[in-house]
């Protein structure tokens, strides 16, 4: 039975100039490399280090405390600050400021590497927690935690390779570049998990991609692993979306994946952990694509995290006309970045600088004329007209029928409304205004 | 764990796809044009004149309507143009050019802007401006016949045709093949009439994604259906089923003025309902009204139920099962029900307060509303009263006076004429005199075929069963000869008679008047009727035989 995701837009791909480069290093390392205490997930790390210490890659620099995960050292070097720092969530927060020697030394003291095919389900999720390992499709959360939760209930393993987002090819880039390794994790996490089925679904943009895992499918006999190829509409590559187009199955509200009997995990998490069990290297560097019309040579990049994203664009030879909107992701979940001295973090996969010219048209807003556009687009069955409606008349006691709460904030809503009304962002501001006691999101 | 969560500094997304509004009107004015050019073949250039006209109307009462308002300009967003276009192709290619004007001004002004501009008038425009040109039947329904090349001036003397509509309202299917009815080639509002050039509109709308598929299809498909399942009688399903889909305003309402998006649902659930709602009160009026076409008061109607279908149409929460918002709902019901209080004394009393004295203070607002209730329907009864008392007395008095004047001419020997319960198949009516409370006789309107038509007669007869009088109401004789046997000299010979009476021959006759021999014989044989209905009222005692009695024993 083949299930759909409802809603979603088919946006241009746009994907052209960067998704037949290969992974590549940067050919200058960055000499400083911001680690911010914060990654994203919600908690913050306890800094190990002070100014002075010297610290090799994959020593940890910070303890999971409060909901956050170990942060080890990225580059070898220097500890030259703990402070204040740039967050590409916007503001200052805590971070370690790492001087780079260059030298890329690996910290003596890293655990051993683990055979994939005996490892034990304790063992790989032990490694994932002291790897800092987090879910980098998104939430940012601890990936041990999820694992853990995963551990009895999970039938359904999802690998996530959908990157449906315009610009996007890093995941695409690891899955053509690391697919030995990719495959090996994912079968490795199938054996230790034991879901009744594993199914990697693809988008259908990446044939070559399906291609290479396919190929790797067969070298190493029968994983249990089933590839599917989707059609790349937006947000399929959303948890939720994934979890019900895979199964059928919706996550209830305030859910999440484990609830329905699923487990997602994005393929880039996938490449992260089997670096932990094969290599005993935490989470240190990740896959990143800078792209943008701005960009004078778009690439994908292996950096270090904490890489300032001035140096990103150095590496692709800086802009070639000034950037109108800097995103840390894509143009439709990105997050506009105003200072470039703020660092990759392990969710960030990309980096795109829209010129003038991709920037959607500043069109005025006009007037709701009620086409229903938003409400067909929407993936979670919410009807941001009404929000719209109730937001005009301050009728917050519609709301709760509503939900405002179950936004996912793809902006899919936005991106159709033809009279360019903000809604995605409205609806989020509208969450505030729910009465107290109700359900929470 | 003293920390605050951070979130991310958002903006909106960097990407829009589709067009604006003023792009989706566009693609309406384009998915109009091959129809307008079908009509303009079908009835000539004059339907030209009639959209420029509208369209100019609607367009410049938009302009002026915000000029005055002292708001932004709209103009722009070309929705006046396609109101225009709209309002026109809903008009008889005879309408003068006045009619558009007046509907677009209205539908403009009034049904649009008064409500606060495109997208929050809460009917939709151009339908409301036809259906208020309904108020000249006349003009409205004077089609034209297509191919008939109707020039420019040409208005209201032009022939007016028959409409398949009108030969569906009688049940019957309109003699035109499947090509005429498909191409328009038959009379009825201009832009109606083509079901073939709106349907290659809407397939080009549906396909640029300007409207949802929803509205149209549940809306054609509910009007196929019960057409299907309910044809006329001694017509073919499939045949009766297309003639309804082709015909009137259905094509162009469903396409073009139901999907309109500002006055339809925005769940895909309310929206297949407002389409379904539309279909079903399309064919409702269709079959039962007395307008030929319903679909413009289907549409209308269920305009202004948007509000609840988009309440009742709301998609299921993502995560919940299918029965869930239905079971919150009915919970919700309950539980209100369940906190409706009827009056109750309270348990405790108050320190020298007498018993039952808090149910009368809580009865006291109950009394109030309950008085201004009955002053309110006593004010009204006695407002009808007066207005009654004022004209259907005069009425009723005339009525009387008139009876009064019948009844001195057939039976002057009685004061009080009134009904009786009795029927005859041979009489009109069967009236009673009275003198005082004493019965004196009958008075029978009976009818007769004179020379020119029925003669409408009162004979009145005695309880002897001797005629006293006869009068006639209503005929259709020739003045100059026929009319004397209807004058006092004629009608006297009857009065004492009684028996058979006759013209000619021995016994009991009576004297026609010459050269109206037809019109004489006519009266004798009312007469003689009217004494046969007598008699058989005398012998046939109501107190035992009942058969003559309709109204029981009243």
């Amino acid at each position: 039975m083949r299930h759909k995701m409802f809603g979603g837009i088919h946006p241009a791909a746009r994907k052209e100039s960067t998704r037949r480069k290969a992974l590549a290093r940067m050919e200058k390392e960055p000499e400083w490399v911001i680690l911010p205490l914060d990654q994203g997930g919600g908690g913050t790390a306890k800094a190990l280090v002070r100014p002075g210490d010297r610290v090799l890659v994959g020593q940890p620099v910070a303890r999971e405390e409060g909901g956050g995960v170990p942060i080890h050292a990225s580059v070898s070097g220097r500890v030259a600050a703990v402070e204040d720092q740039p967050h590409p969530w916007g503001g200052q927060y805590p971070a370690v400021v790492l001087q780079n020697d260059g030298r890329s030394t690996l910290y003596d003291a890293l655990p051993g590497p683990l055979a994939l095919d005996t490892v034990t389900r304790a063992e790989l999720i032990e490694r994932v927690r002291e790897s800092g390992i987090v879910d980098m499709g998104g939430s940012g959360q601890p990936m041990w935690n999820r694992l853990e939760g995963a551990v009895g209930r999970a039938d359904t393993l999802i690998i996530d390779a959908m990157e449906c987002e315009p610009y996007l090819s890093a995941d695409h880039r690891l899955m053509l570049d690391k697919g030995r390794a990719v495959m090996q994790t994912v079968r490795a996490l199938t054996r230790t998990l034991g879901p009744e089925r594993a199914v990697m679904v693809i988008s259908g943009d990446k044939l070559n991609a399906v291609e290479a895992m396919e190929r790797r499918l067969a070298m190493q006999e029968k994983g249990r692993v089933e590839l599917r190829t989707m059609a790349a509409r937006y947000p399929l590559d959303s948890e939720k979306q994934i979890v019900q187009a895979v199964t059928g199955r919706e996550v209830p509200p305030g859910g999440e994946p484990a609830d329905v009997n699923c487990l997602v995990v994005n393929v880039a998490t996938v490449y992260a952990i089997g670096q932990c069990l094969l290599k005993g290297l935490p989470l240190v560097r990740r896959a990143v694509t800078v792209s943008g019309g701005a960009v004078s040579r778009p690439r994908n990049l292996w950096v270090p995290i904490g890489t300032p994203f001035h140096d990103l664009l150095k590496a692709c030879d800086g802009l070639k006309e000034p950037a109108a909107q800097t995103l840390m992701g894509g143009p439709l979940r990105g997050i506009p970045q105003g200072d470039l001295n703020a660092p990759v973090l392990k969710t960030t996969d990309a980096l795109v600088c829209l010129a003038e010219w991709e920037l959607p048209k500043p069109v005025p807003e006009t007037v709701c004329i009620r086409c229903g556009k938003c409400v067909a687009s929407c993936p979670m069955h919410l009807t941001p007209v009404l929000l719209y409606q109730a937001a005009r008349k301050k009728d917050w006691n519609r709301l709760p029928a509503l939900h405002p709460q179950d936004c996912i904030q793809c902006g899919c809503c936005t991106a159709v409304c033809p009279a360019r009304i903000p809604l995605s962002l409205l609806v989020r501001t509208l969450q505030k205004h729910l009465p107290e006691g109700g359900e929470s999101a | 764990m003293n920390q605050t969560v951070r979130v991310p500094r958002r903006v909106d997304p960097m990407l829009r796809l589709g067009g604006s509004t003023r792009g989706m009107m566009a693609d309406v004015l384009v998915a109009l044009t091959p129809n307008l050019l079908m009509s303009v073949f079908l009835f000539g250039f004059r339907v030209l004149v009639l959209t420029a006209v509208s369209v100019a109307a609607c367009v410049g009462a938009e302009f002026l309507c915000r000029r005055f308002m002292g708001k932004e300009q709209t103009v722009g967003d070309l929705s006046a143009c396609v109101t225009g276009v709209l309002l026109a192709m809903c008009l008889p290619s005879t309408a003068p050019c006045w009619a558009p004007v007046i509907g677009g001004v209205f539908a403009i002004v009034v049904v649009k802007q008064f409500y606060g501009g495109l997208g929050r008038n809460f009917m939709n425009p151009a339908l409301t401006g036809r259906m208020l040109l309904c108020a000249f039947p006349m003009m409205m329904t004077n089609w034209a016949p297509a191919l008939q090349g109707l020039s420019i001036q040409e208005t209201a003397d032009a022939v007016s045709t028959a409409t398949p509509l009108s030969y569906l309202q009688l049940g019957l299917l309109p003699p035109l093949d499947h090509g005429q009815m498909l191409l328009g080639q038959h009379g009825g509002s201009f832009g109606e009439v083509s079901v073939f050039m709106i349907l290659l509109g809407g397939g080009y709308l549906m396909m640029r994604r300007v409207i949802s598929p929803r509205i149209p299809l549940s809306f054609v498909g509910t009007v196929a259906l019960l057409t299907f399942l309910f044809p006329a009688a001694e017509v073919s399903r499939v045949d009766w089923m297309t003639a309804q889909l082709c015909s009137g305003g259905l094509m162009l309402g469903a396409f073009f003025m139901a999907a309109d998006c500002a006055t339809s649902p925005v769940t895909p659930r309310g929206q297949s309902m407002f389409g379904a709602g539309c279909g079903i009160l399309t064919v409702l009026l269709r079959y039962f009204g007395s307008y030929p076409d319903g679909v413009g008061w289907a549409i209308l109607t269920m305009n202004c139920m948007v509000w609840l279908l988009d309440k009742g149409g709301l998609p299921r929460r993502f995560g919940t099962r299918r029965m869930d918002g239905l079971r919150l709902s009915l919970e919700r019901t309950l539980g209100s029900l369940s906190e409706i209080k009827l009056v109750r004394p309270s348990r405790r009393r108050e320190e020298g307060e007498l018993p039952g004295e808090s149910i009368v203070g809580q009865l006291g607002p109950w009394v109030k509303s309950a008085l201004a209730l009955g002053g309110t329907v006593l004010v009204m009864g006695m407002l009808s009263f007066a207005v009654h008392r004022f004209t259907d007395l005069p009425i009723a008095q005339q009525a009387d006076r008139e009876q009064q004047a019948l009844l001195a001419q057939v039976m002057p020997q009685a004061t009080l004429g009134a009904e009786t319960p009795y029927r005859d198949p041979r009489a009109v009516s069967i009236g009673a005199g009275y003198r005082e409370t004493e019965l004196m006789g009958y008075y029978v309107e009976v009818q007769t075929s004179g020379f020119g038509g029925m003669i409408t007669m009162v004979v009145g007869v005695d309880l002897n069963g001797e005629v006293t009088g006869v009068a006639v109401l209503d005929h259709k004789e020739t003045a100059s000869t026929g009319a004397r046997a209807l004058e006092g000299a004629f009608l006297d010979q009857f009065t004492g008679r009684s028996g058979t009476l006759r013209i000619t021959g021995n016994g009991n006759t009576i004297q026609a008047v010459s050269g109206a021999t037809m019109t004489s014989r006519a009266i004798t044989a009312g007469v003689n009727r009217a004494l046969a209905v007598v008699a058989d009222l005398e012998m046939s005692d109501p107190e035992k035989d009942d058969l003559n009695y309709t109204d029981g024993e009243a």
